[in-house]
């Protein structure tokens, strides 16, 4: 099946290029763009998006590859991030993922057999006054506890 | 102390445009596009002392005068709004709170080096402070503060928000030009610098959130009044972000030069749980932490903290009490650093994870003799010698807490395991 | 040209505004170890192998990277510049394989050269070593070992900078940065090897070359390659008498630092297969083998009693060749008798990079030497067709396996009267002739081509030629019944009577070639 944007997707991919003074500036917003409707960057939708933009294929899949936050594989509905760096660590980071592994019966990296969520450790998320803290798809979860982190989940469907 | 940066935020409706008027906000740059040329008003920033608040120091207003005038490339301001530095959560609260302040303070910057489109960059996973900072840019166009003929001055200013997608690289300036550019986030090699070919080749200012957001004031009140707070060298306030084992967390303004052993104690309310403190990074993870034996004496400003052996950095405090254990510690941020690598040159690709594996071992019972010197050696092949800063920002750490700690280190190998927990 | 002087370790340099530390230290002939910097592509500045040490400059800077000003002080041996160096390669070791008793690099490896000239102790690296791709193919030629890449995006660049075909990229980032290819794509441009040649370390390798032979015993002869005539220059690099392989030679005047694959290859169909080893004559019952003596004088009788006589000369002929050729066969020839081989094809646009549209080298040279004319090959070979010669001559070139022509050619051939076939092998044209003569290949040769652009170089003899066959020039001179010692004798003999080639030798010619002057072009 042919990769293809939806006609709204289109026209916002085309207001987004006309924002910038130069096409190639647009790559980011126009990647979440694909990753939003196609749901990850398979090769496929690196294919379209090197057309579309101009761009060769294999510096699609470079500028995909580089940032963190672009999936090359499908994940759980819920893109659980629990950060892991020093303020967060001091403030029992690995507790709130233990918490959370032995809750999901996931690892990191992995995702749950019904596609809920995956579960991921992540670098600093500029939340340090509020650690520990975790990232859930768009939206910051901030002074954890391996109590309320439980009952978080379970609000997530 | 007054407030310059936090004026706002507890403001109701401060994200709004309403609410930042009510503030006074816009006044500065009605009075920039009234009565200021753009020399005029890069004197009055440079007469204020700003430096630049996103780790590296640099005076702003000198910045903007690297700009070739006669330059007919456009010229971009890029607001840095891409807070990654572990510790560091400044610029988020001020996104979310007083969006406003950091688009005028960009208009400001732009109108200073004739620019007109410019940017502010902020990192992909801050997905709510940009809808914030968006919903203050429609507003702002709305009232005729950005777009054609800016109040009727005859300047015209775009400036579009742009998010990163996940790497803390691109809080570099020339990394996050790069991926600005729709690339991957690595730095480039300087010369040339940005000033004269930056983005897309065309001179190009990075100023950071906090630096932005002062300009109004600055403005409003006055570039001698923002001079006579702080201390010679270090002007104004600044905003420190403290995290860790503190009872009071959160974002503090404070005048540069205030007592740091003070401002631990009282403004944060002191050590949480009783326990007692074991060293703190006053700059954010890339700076050398320092003991809690030598605090004494030292101010919150760049040159108290340089001649302490470390840097003011971003402003981010983490704190920690006799609790932690600072190889395991160590070995956190250099698993960040590993992580965070762009993976350009080759000592801080290689050598980032040499020191993270070495770390790891140590904190798992599995360190041996020369391990430590190992990691000095390391680390100070890497800091220096690669294309931008973050070789020393990853090089600095773990040299700074094995020299500090190093008992602690020594009994690790010694006792083939963690001897903390 | 601005003068800008400087001093390297002491040495006081003049180079020119605008160059590079490097570059000033390269033309002065001090090498600065380096990794990614390449001459013909961006600055990357990212193996942090040339960092010198520079007077009032707190850091170490990258030579690559930095002007040479006016009394710039430049230590590339000083104590800090050495510690770093070593730091960098021992940074570029710790996850390398260090299998260079496989790794077809070794031998000219740079990774393994600077570590010998810095006189290295055993590595520090006791972690486990991060695993990469291994032996993946990146295309018809090319073959890929992540462990060995030291990822100085030399082969990026390239492919970004010169070909524009972009197949490679840096994917992921810290110690898990590689080069990869996009998934299904496969790095197959017409110049695709040089990637090979610009990695300096065994991470992309030639799968033709591949396990052959160990660098260090190939013998390497400066030529032209006879792919086209671009002429391209090149190294002919042999061992036990067999070409392994072709690497360019760099001569910004012709090719740059590249070589395009088809001409890099070139010498599997040019120089293998079963040789002739001694001239034939057809009897009944076919072909049989004779002296020389008796072969020429079959073929100076039978031009002679059958004429008009069709004479087509390989475009891989030297001048020194073309030149006696030419001499030779005028007196067998009416006019549009006497061509150089030559016919063109579309190039694509990777291709116009390097190539020319013809597999002629030397058809420019040739025609300089009187062999044939602007009307070129094509209506004497149709004429041969329509059975308008009676016998013919054919230095080289399998007329009868021609892909368009071939069938209607082997049928006309075979009907001369007379045909003499000047080869190396047994072709399917040979198998035609009167009288077969064996000659010598590209890479047996010592002579000159002149390229498309009026370039003349020099070949140079890489492979000795088998007892039994004579050089094309020493055949030709004998059925002319001149004698000379060597072809730089023949080439004495054209310069004088040539005017575009006046003034011109072997030793002018050099290593480089020499331009015949415009007004002659």
């Amino acid at each position: 099946m042919a990769v293809k944007f939806s006609d709204e997707s289109l026209k916002k991919f085309e207001a987004i290029v006309a924002r910038y003074p130069q096409k190639n500036a647009a790559m980011l917003p126009v990647l979440y763009l694909a990753q939003q409707e196609f749901g990850y960057i398979s090769p496929e939708v690196m294919e379209y998006v090197s057309q579309i933009m101009d761009v060769p294929v294999a510096r699609v899949l470079g500028v995909v590859t580089f940032y963190t936050m672009f999936n090359t594989k499908p994940i759980g509905r819920h893109h659980i991030q629990v950060c892991r760096t020093l303020p967060c660590a001091l403030a029992g980071a690995e507790r709130i993922t233990g918490a959370i592994k032995e809750k999901l019966k996931i690892g990191l990296g992995e995702t749950t057999p019904d596609g809920r969520f995956t579960l991921s450790e992540v670098e600093c998320l500029a939340s340090c006054g509020t650690a520990p803290m975790m990232q859930v798809n768009d939206d910051y979860y901030e002074n954890l506890t391996e109590k309320n982190v439980g009952e978080l989940l379970d609000r997530l469907k | 102390m007054e407030k310059i940066l936090l004026r706002n935020i507890d403001a109701p409706d401060s994200q709004t445009l309403e609410g930042y008027r009510a503030c006074g906000g816009y006044r500065a740059l009605e009075k920039v596009l009234r009565e200021m040329t753009p020399e005029k008003l890069i004197d009055e920033v440079k007469a204020s002392g700003l430096r630049g608040r996103g780790g590296a120091g640099f005076p702003t207003g000198m910045k903007w005068s690297f700009v070739p005038k006669d330059n007919p490339k456009p010229k971009y301001v890029v607001c840095n709004a891409d807070e990654s530095e572990p510790g560091t959560f400044k610029d988020r609260l001020l996104i979310e709170k007083d969006p406003h302040a950091i688009v005028e303070g960009t208009i400001i910057a732009a109108y200073a080096i004739r620019s007109h489109t410019s940017f502010i960059y902020i990192r992909g996973e801050m997905f709510y402070g940009a809808q914030v900072l968006q919903r203050a840019l429609d507003e702002a166009a709305g009232a005729g503060y950005l777009g054609k003929n800016v109040l009727g001055s005859g300047y015209d200013i775009d400036l579009i928000l742009h998010r990163g997608a996940g790497a803390y690289i691109c809080g570099e300036e020339t990394g996050l030009l790069s991926s600005l550019e729709g690339g991957k986030g690595w730095p480039k090699i300087k010369p040339p610098f940005p000033a004269t070919h930056g983005l897309f080749g065309c001179p190009t200012v990075v100023n950071n959130v906090e630096t932005l957001a002062a300009l109004p004031w600055i403005i409003t009140e006055g570039a001698a009044r923002y001079a006579a707070i702080g201390t010679e060298k270090s002007k104004g306030t600044k905003l420190f972000c403290v995290s860790g084992h503190v009872k009071k967390p959160g974002v503090y303004e404070v005048d540069m030069g205030y007592p740091f052993k003070k401002f631990l104690e009282e403004d944060c309310g002191g050590m949480a749980n009783g326990r007692k403190l074991k060293g703190v990074i006053p700059g954010g993870a890339s700076m050398p932490v320092l003991r809690a034996d030598e605090l004494d004496g030292i101010t919150m400003d760049y040159e108290s903290f340089q001649a302490a052996g470390t840097l003011l950095g971003s402003g981010g405090v983490i704190v920690m009490d006799e609790s932690t254990c600072m190889v395991r510690a160590a070995w956190n941020l250099s698993r960040f650093f590993a992580h965070e690598s762009c993976g350009q040159c080759s000592p801080c690709r290689e050598g980032c994870h040499w020191i993270e594996k070495i770390l790891n071992r140590v904190e798992h019972g599995a360190g041996k003799p020369g391990d430590l010197e190992k990691i000095l050696s390391v680390s100070g092949n890497i800091g220096g010698n690669t294309i931008c800063p973050f070789g020393d920002a990853a090089s600095w750490p773990p040299a700074a807490f094995i020299k500090k700690y190093r008992g602690e280190f020594d009994e690790h190998i010694a006792a083939g395991k963690c001897t903390i927990h | 040209m601005d003068p800008v002087k400087i001093t390297i370790d002491g040495r006081e340099i003049v180079t020119e505004k605008g160059k590079t530390v490097i570059q000033a230290a390269e033309d002065a002939g001090i090498d600065i170890p380096h990794y990614c910097y390449h001459p013909k592509l961006t600055i990357a500045g990212n193996c942090r192998m040339c960092l010198v040490e520079i007077e009032k400059m707190p850091k170490l800077q990258i030579a690559c990277n930095t002007l040479a000003t006016e009394g710039m002080a430049v230590k590339t041996q000083s104590p800090k510049v050495l510690e770093a160096r070593r730091a960098v390669m021992e940074f570029l070791l710790i996850n390398h394989p260090v299998d260079c008793p496989i790794c077809d690099q070794a031998g000219e490896c740079w990774l393994q050269d600077y570590y010998m000239e810095h006189d290295l102790a055993a590595s520090r690296f006791e972690e486990r070593k991060e695993h990469e791709r291994k032996r993946e193919i990146f295309g018809p030629y090319v073959v890929f070992d992540g462990e060995r890449c030291i990822k100085c995006t030399r082969c990026v660049r390239f492919l970004q900078e010169v070909t524009r075909t972009d197949e490679l990229t840096v994917v992921n980032r810290s110690d898990h940065a590689t080069i990869a290819l996009f998934p299904e794509k496969t790095l197959d441009n017409p110049l695709s090897v040089n990637v090979v040649d610009i990695c300096p370390v065994g991470a992309l390798t030639d799968r033709d070359f591949r396990f052959k032979v160990r660098v260090w015993y190939l013998k390497k002869t400066p030529s032209i390659c006879p792919g086209c005539s671009t002429g391209c220059n090149i190294s002919v690099e042999t061992y036990q008498n067999r070409i392994a392989r072709f690497k360019p030679r760099v001569n910004e005047a012709v090719n740059s630092h590249w070589l395009c694959d088809e001409g890099r290859y070139s010498f599997h169909g040019l120089t293998e297969g079963e040789r002739l080893t001694s001239p034939m004559i057809r009897q009944e019952g076919g072909l049989v083998a004779v002296d020389w003596d008796t072969a020429l004088r079959a073929v100076a009788t039978g031009l002679a009693a059958n004429a008009p006589a069709a004479a087509i000369l390989s475009g891989r002929n030297t001048n020194e060749e073309a030149f006696l050729y030419s001499r030779l066969m005028k007196q067998f020839v009416s006019d549009g008798g006497l061509e150089v081989f030559y016919r063109e094809r579309e190039l694509t646009e990777v291709e116009k990079i390097l190539k020319s549209p013809d597999r002629s080298p030397n058809f420019r040279g040739a025609r300089h030497m009187g062999v044939g004319s602007e009307a070129g090959v094509e209506p004497l070979l149709k004429n041969i067709i329509d059975g308008k010669f009676r016998s013919a001559y054919v230095v080289g070139e399998d007329l009868a396996s021609l892909s368009d022509l071939g069938d209607r050619l082997k049928s006309a051939l075979g009907k001369l009267s007379f045909l003499v076939v000047q080869d190396t092998r047994m072709t399917p044209t040979a198998a035609l002739a009167h009288v077969v003569l064996p000659s010598t290949n590209f890479a047996e040769k010592e002579g000159t081509y002149t390229n498309r652009r009026g370039r003349v170089q020099k070949l140079n003899p890489a492979l000795v030629a088998p007892a039994g066959a004579l050089q094309d020039w020493e055949i030709f001179a004998r059925l002319l019944g001149e004698s000379y010692d060597r072809p730089a004798d023949i080439f004495a003999v054209l310069s004088r009577q040539l005017p575009a080639y006046a003034g011109l030798d072997y030793e002018k010619i050099g290593a480089l070639g020499a331009d015949l002057e415009a007004q002659h072009q």
